[in-house]
């Protein structure tokens, strides 16, 4: 079934990151000035102001900062209610927000803040593949 | 060092639109603009000064618009829109705008048809058509949708960090429906005026219908229409009028981000350095304020601006509501006019906020319309915070009486 929900326009300087999902890598803005990741991607490095940023293939893993349990949405997204949001902290620093997988909508108490998850990327067009998170096992 | 600009000048009057709440329910096509006018009408009645002698013209995108339309010719023109604290942060602005000399009479106005004319556009939009920003690239894609969506992570955090419940917080939304009862306004007055009117208990909040959980219903503000506006005036002028002064004794404003993404610690806004400008600017701290009139967009914005406020410690805001102080009655009344949550919330809910602390401070909080016996607190002093956006911008102003 072709993909019912929103399907970002690639800006010209995320370009990289969409490239990298294609290829299931989650790709991130560095500043080869300060070294920091951030997160999302900027044209000036937050932390220092430098326009010298590059993109790094990360680890792919992240702990949950925060989560909510969304049961009124539109769209695409409507006929998947209840379903769980949360913000990711990345390994690698700066923070993303993500439609959690392998978590129980009914039982939100069973989440834990803080608990492990690695990222994997679901095809929405033949461009744009989307990063998802997952709690890891155990 | 930057200037004191303490009791540069006073609001000397506020007023509402004629008909806010559901004004379509009631067969009536009230615009945003309409809003504005009426209210604009009504404070200069109230106060006797001429709409001619405005020389500045605040508000939240409106202002070339509320100029033209009343045939001014300002030499002040500010249209910060920042969401729902814009109306803090447009004080601040007059107040500065006065203490330079540069004008001596400040209109601040707000109308916004949020119920009647919902759905129809207007939003905060930045880019030009086909444009996306980056944060909103990465964010799109994830089912969040509005306010209620992304506050309801905030409060789960709370939940975290301090060992807090969705009980805790029901409590604010409890209290308010108590203070809109004395507000026949409050589109939560009664029973009568809506099934979902006061009195509610907790157990109310908690099995209301799921919005984003932790969120029910009953945590979440309305969506009404609205106008009101204020004007603010130099000593001077302030002292010549019929009605009370109030004064601006302390101002300000600050932000933490834009976008959620960008929020450091979900539990934490940027009051606490807004509310530590506007104190230091008084003189004056939280143990202070008798009285307090606090951003409700959700019973967890209250409750966390609470405590940034320096009016309860850490992890411990509702703690204000739970244990009655918040309430009629008690030693900190907060929200006394229903609050966002069971009064009127038009999408930006600030102007509500100054309307009731100008009220409140000026003795005219019951006049049988916006309040019965039992409304008028006793408070000399208010401390008025305003939160735009999602959690994102604040405004604060500690305001006094004479």
């Amino acid at each position: 079934m072709a993909y019912d929900k929103p399907i970002p326009p690639h800006g010209q300087h995320t370009q990289p990151f969409w490239d990298g999902a294609k290829e299931g890598k989650l790709m991130l803005p560095r500043c080869r000035n300060c070294n920091r990741v951030h997160w999302y991607p900027r044209h000036i490095c937050p932390f220092c102001h430098s326009t010298d940023i590059e993109w790094i293939e990360a680890s792919g893993e992240g702990h949950i900062y925060t989560y909510a349990v969304q049961h009124r949405a539109f769209g695409g997204w409507a006929k998947e209610v209840p379903y769980v949001t949360a913000y990711i902290d990345l390994a690698e620093g700066d923070r993303m927000l993500t439609v959690l997988r392998g978590v129980d909508p009914n039982n939100p108490e069973s989440i834990k803040i803080g608990a492990k998850v690695t990222v994997e990327f679901e095809a929405a067009d033949e461009e744009t593949h989307i990063p998802f998170w997952r709690v890891a096992e155990g | 060092m930057a200037a004191n600009l303490s009791n540069a000048a006073a609001i000397v009057g506020a007023a509402e639109s004629n008909d806010i709440g559901y004004p379509s329910e009631r067969g009536l096509k009230v615009t945003s603009l309409q809003h504005h006018i009426e209210a604009i009408k009504n404070v200069t009645d109230l106060t006797g000064i001429p709409i001619s002698d405005i020389q500045g013209v605040f508000s939240a995108g409106w202002s070339s618009q509320l100029a033209e339309h009343l045939g001014l010719k300002p030499r002040y023109i500010d249209t910060t829109s920042v969401g729902g604290c814009s109306f803090q942060i447009l004080v601040h602005h007059a107040l500065s705008a006065i203490h330079a000399g540069i004008i001596d009479v400040a209109l601040v106005s707000h109308g916004q048809a949020g119920w009647s004319y919902r759905g129809a556009g207007g939003g905060g939009g930045r880019n030009v058509p086909g444009e996306i920003d980056p944060a909103a690239e990465m964010t799109m894609s994830y089912g969040v949708f509005g306010a209620p969506s992304n506050y309801a992570h905030a409060m789960r955090r709370h939940m975290h960090s301090f060992g807090t419940t969705p009980e805790d917080f029901a409590h604010v939304s409890v209290v308010t429906r108590q203070w809109a009862m004395l507000n026949p306004r409050a589109v939560m007055f009664s029973k009568e005026t809506n099934p979902y009117g006061g009195p509610i208990t907790v157990e109310d909040v908690m099995n209301a219908r799921l919005i984003a959980w932790p969120l029910t219903l009953y945590h979440c503000c309305l969506v009404t229409d609205h106008g009101g506006a204020v004007l603010v005036a130099r000593p001077e002028i302030a002292r010549s009028l019929r009605t009370n002064p109030v004064w601006i004794a302390g101002a300000g404003e600050s932000m933490g981000h834009s976008n959620m993404l960008e929020m450091e610690d979900f539990t934490a806004t940027s009051a606490s350095r807004s509310s530590a400008t506007a104190y230091e600017m008084a003189g004056l701290g939280p143990d202070d304020m008798e009285m307090a009139m606090i951003y409700d967009s959700f019973t967890i914005t209250a409750a966390i601006t609470a405590e940034m406020l320096g009016l309860a410690p850490r992890g411990k805001g509702h703690t204000l509501w739970k244990e009655g102080h918040a309430a009629p009655g008690g030693r900190l009344p907060i929200n006394t006019n229903g609050g966002g949550l069971s009064f009127n919330h038009s999408g930006m809910y600030g102007m509500q906020l100054l309307v009731e602390a100008y009220r409140q401070l000026s003795g005219t909080a019951e006049d049988g319309v916006n309040g019965i016996e039992g409304k008028q607190t006793s408070a000399r002093t208010c401390v008025v915070n305003g939160t735009g956006g999602t959690l994102s911008t604040t405004g604060t102003l500690v305001l006094t009486a004479d």
